[in-house]
């Protein structure tokens, strides 16, 4: 199967929210208790039950007017996935053949090590059952024909699902259309994102969003350096202690000691 | 036990018990972890059966017990470090002279110098633990219980498996040092007793303690 691309062109989206509702209606998660934080932004952040959450951002321009940016907020999909590495329990976060990444909540257990690895803060535990949830990419969708939810439901064309390659195309030569300080977000990092952005404004306006995400170094040394390492240590030792052994011997005790062990 | 002819009480019953819980619970640990880090090793969760309301079996179920015996390892050092402390965490002159020849382990030494209950390898691999033990249940407890934020809590796993290298490295050198390479050691921690040439061998500034009554064990 192809890899397939979500392309969130934020220039577009005007906050409708009808692909945080699409994405509740799909994968029936359940309303939640939300806060009034001053703004519209409802959830105040992803939870376990809200997988796509718009961002609202007030930026504050010239003469007392403002931007208000929007973002459609949702695990991005990495290919080198910090999840992925985290996650003592094979299977329990596999990837699509379309290349999306998704938590097997039958599996999961809840350690909140993908919660900790991930650069983006994505995954999120729901404390009663004590697994992990995020967006699938809607890979029950995907991987029968259909387009993920979120974007069957946005009627802007904000977000676009389709071939890796086009879509990669598709997100530059939209930057390119909206001038200087637009930018596309996701192909670069993590050997390149499965949801990228198209970003009319500066990055770091955008609440959220991280600078040159990366797998963290300490997940690195985790996994690439000290778990090797430390098999490494281990057998050379059991090899050190044979060799002593075999070419130095124990060390028995004089005339008349207890020989057995 | 009754005391068997002609041999020399090493180790109290309470410091055998508390080896053992100690030594227990360290395998178990390392058991469980393993399972946990390794991929390959995921067949060992196969022997965690599901706990009612806690945990759904499997790298659940081993998770869990992971943590609790994570606890019995850390209060089952602190006895320990009660009762070795005192002979182990005191590193002087004659320990360093002790290294410069190995101990007579590594070449054919003439004099090596004389060990009390403990060696000076047997008190680098104590403090060592002690470090381990710091390491583990410090980052240990906020793994299990993740207050500390992402950034802080990845960095934890890194120690972790940090305590997990030094203490696999050590404890390979225990375990043959306590067996094959010094015969007649083992039952230091079996039934406690052994022979007056192991004493003279392995403890001769502890025999002549004991023998002249400066201390019991």
């Amino acid at each position: 199967m192809e890899e397939k691309v979500m392309l969130v062109d934020v220039s577009k989206c005007t906050a409708c929210r009808a692909c945080q509702v699409a994405c509740k209606q799909w994968n029936r998660l359940p309303a939640e208790k939300t806060e009034q934080m001053g703004t519209h932004q409802n959830p105040p952040d992803l939870t376990w039950a809200t997988w796509n959450l718009i961002r609202f951002t007030e930026v504050p321009i010239k003469e007392g007017n403002m931007k208000w940016l929007f973002r459609r907020d949702a695990c991005l999909h990495c290919t080198d996935a910090g999840c992925m590495r985290a996650c003592p329990v094979p299977g329990a976060i596999f990837r699509t053949l379309q290349g999306a990444v998704v938590i097997n909540q039958q599996l999961c257990i809840g350690c909140k090590m993908c919660v900790n690895a991930c650069p983006f803060e994505v995954p999120r535990i729901n404390a009663e059952t004590n697994r992990a949830y995020k967006c699938t990419l809607c890979w029950d969708r995907t991987s029968r024909g259909l387009i993920p939810a979120c974007a069957k439901a946005c009627a802007m064309g904000t977000l676009t699902f389709g071939n890796k390659d086009e879509m990669v195309k598709r997100a530059y030569a939209r930057a390119k259309v909206l001038g200087e300080k637009a930018s596309v977000y996701g192909d670069k990092y993590v050997d390149g994102t499965h949801v990228i952005y198209v970003l009319p404004e500066n990055i770091r306006l955008y609440e959220k969003l991280t600078i040159n995400p990366s797998i963290p170094l300490s997940v690195i040394l985790w996994k690439d350096v000290l778990k090797p390492l430390s098999v490494l240590a281990i057998g050379a030792t059991l090899v050190g202690t044979f060799f002593h052994y075999i070419l130095k011997g124990p060390k028995r005790p004089e005339e008349g000691g207890n020989e057995h062990g | 036990m009754a005391k068997p002819k002609n041999l020399i009480q090493a180790s109290t019953a309470f410091e055998r018990v508390i080896h053992w819980v100690l030594g227990g619970s360290c395998l178990f640990l390392f058991l469980t972890g393993f399972g946990l880090m390794f991929h390959s090793l995921s067949f060992i969760a196969k022997l965690f059966p599901p706990i009612p309301y806690l945990a759904a079996g499997g790298h659940e179920s081993m998770k869990l017990f992971h943590n609790l015996c994570g606890l019995l390892f850390a209060v089952s050092f602190l006895p320990a470090l009660l009762i070795w402390g005192k002979d182990t965490l005191f590193i002087n002159k004659e320990d360093i002279e002790w290294f410069k020849v190995m101990g007579g382990y590594l070449w054919e030494v003439e004099n090596v110098p004389e060990a009390g209950k403990f060696n000076s390898g047997q008190k680098v691999f104590f403090i060592a633990l002690l470090f381990v033990w710091l390491i583990m249940v410090g980052t240990g407890i906020f793994m299990w219980f993740p207050v500390l934020g992402p950034f802080l809590t990845r960095w934890l796993y890194v120690f972790h498996v940090l305590g997990v290298l030094i203490l696999g490295s050590f404890l390979v050198i225990h375990f043959y040092l306590g067996t094959y390479g010094n015969p007649g050691t083992f039952q230091v921690m079996g039934h406690g007793y052994v022979t007056k040439a192991w004493c003279k061998k392995h403890r001769p500034k502890w025999l002549k303690d004991v023998e002249a009554g400066r201390r019991s064990i």
